[in-house]
């Protein structure tokens, strides 16, 4: 019992600090196992990996949750991608993203690259080094959700 | 309701907001594209931030970070350099060439060996040596380039590749068009098996190396063509007497024919036609030609000479499918 306590006294210290904002944001990377099963059917399960190897799918999950009072407005939503992360879609969600290092945004489509002759290519889904999601309404108060995006580990 | 700021305070005591974003940043910056994938032992770090305003001004909070470390994947291709590479019977050091390739994405040594009882071919190449290309210029260099001691290997960069020469000894008993086939395995030496497998603590930095779609041993055939010619040699006689039919009697003129056919898809150099004089007989002076062109008697530059008891015409080398025809004479004493 003591022992717990002490852990919650550890976790609640700092609390004043979250007591500004009231907004958390949690960040979950899973990666896909492909499994066949003895039918041959094919299996994905999700699993928080240690490790990955090149080629690894992997499925990062954000989860936001506005614990305060008030309403959270102009809420945005940034993740770099990690540099050996290729960008892999979002899913409907479609976010924004950059293909300049968070510089210019926008969908990947209306996007460009200059490439080494200074001519313009489209961008591409392994250009992508930022997605953004910004949110038209305010996350009310008690108000959750979640955004994914894929990757593969280059 | 109760329980969301415990959460949220959570997350606070994983991370040093600053610190996180400043680990994301570095590691960013100085990743090499490596078309073997990321390198092993490299951590991917993932954190997202929240911007937002809920009445006290914009603010931006971090998320947790999450790390994976990338563990080492063992894969080696090896590709032989040639369709065919020509050899004669005997011939040593005939050269094949492979390239292997560490398409892992760690540093790793592959052990060499060679099989040339593979079947699918006509005879089995005798292995001498493995050689590696020790200044990289794809050629076999004899004094230069590395002999391979299995056990001494140095371990090969992701995505490098290096050349590896097989010297081996065409055996004499071959024939014109039989090919000969060694096969080059490369396995790395951390460990090879099914893609999948697993081996605990030995990857780079640490981690598990685990074997790729390559099983991580790779292999590929070089072939041998051999490349013979062979040479038969035809020779008749028509005489001439001075009554003008064709009977062997004293003064009439032999003429003889002497045909070298060389057939095979190789060729024969240092082809020489020698024949002597018959007893009894006596050369005509100046009689030889070659291909219907008159030669001197004289050794000197033209091929062909007579020395008083045989003639002799160097033809050098002459390719699989050629004729050389030579004619001389002589008179019946």
């Amino acid at each position: 019992m003591r022992k717990l306590l002490i852990l919650l006294l550890a976790t609640l210290a700092p609390a004043p600090a979250l007591a500004a904002n009231q907004i958390a944001l949690d960040n979950s990377v899973f990666v896909e196992r492909v499994t066949t099963d003895a039918s041959g059917k094919q299996r994905v399960l999700l699993e928080e990996p240690k490790v990955v190897v090149p080629g690894d799918r992997l499925v990062f999950v954000l989860n936001y949750r506005n614990a305060g009072g008030e309403p959270a407005d102009k809420f945005v939503i940034t993740n770099p991608m990690p540099s050996a992360v290729r960008f892999a879609g979002a899913g409907d969600a479609s976010p924004i993203v950059s293909v300049d290092g968070g510089k210019a945004w926008g969908a990947l489509d209306t996007l460009s690259v200059i490439q080494p002759d200074g001519t313009r290519r489209p961008a591409q889904p392994a250009d992508v080094t930022h997605i953004r999601w910004a949110f038209q309404k305010p996350i009310p108060a008690g108000g959750s959700g979640k955004v994914m995006f894929r990757g593969v580990v280059k | 309701m109760v329980k969301a700021p415990v959460g949220g305070a959570r997350h606070h005591t994983l991370l040093l907001p600053s610190s996180t974003v400043a680990l994301a940043v570095a590691l960013m910056t100085p990743m090499p594209a490596q078309a073997a994938g990321t390198l092993a032992g490299t951590t991917i770090s993932n954190t997202a931030s929240a911007s937002f305003d809920n009445g006290s001004g914009n603010q931006t909070i971090n998320s947790n970070t999450v790390d994976m470390r990338v563990d080492e994947v063992l894969d080696v291709v090896v590709a032989d350099q040639a369709t065919d590479v020509p050899t004669t019977p005997g011939a040593t050091n005939q050269v094949l060439t492979y390239r292997v390739t560490n398409t892992g994405n760690g540093p790793e040594a592959f052990a060499l060996g060679t099989i040339a009882n593979v079947g699918g071919d006509d005879y089995d190449p005798v292995v001498a040596q493995i050689y590696i290309d020790a200044n990289n210029n794809g050629t076999y260099d004899a004094g230069t380039d590395t002999l391979y001691v299995a056990g001494s290997e140095s371990a090969l960069q992701p995505d490098a590749t290096m050349t590896v020469f097989v010297l081996a000894t065409t055996p004499g008993s071959v024939a014109d068009g039989n090919r000969g086939i060694v096969t080059l395995v490369a396995a790395a030496k951390t460990g090879t098996g099914a893609p999948g497998t697993a081996f605990a603590g030995l990857g780079e930095g640490g981690g598990d190396a685990i074997v790729g779609s390559t099983g991580a041993d790779g292999q590929d055939n070089g072939n041998f063509l051999v490349s013979a010619a062979t040479v038969s040699l035809v020779k008749s006689a028509t005489i001439v007497d001075p009554f003008g039919s064709s009977e062997p009697v004293p003064g009439a003129i032999i003429t003889y024919t002497i045909t070298a056919t060389v057939a095979g898809s190789g060729s024969v150099s240092g082809l020489a036609i020698n024949d002597n004089i018959p007893a009894d007989t006596a050369y005509v002076a100046g009689s030889i030609t070659l291909g219907g062109s008159p030669l001197t008697d004289a050794a000197d530059a033209d091929a062909g000479d007579f020395n008083g008891t045989r003639i002799h015409i160097g033809l050098g080398t002459v390719a699989g499918g050629q004729t050389r025809t030579v004619t001389f004479r002589t008179r019946i004493n």
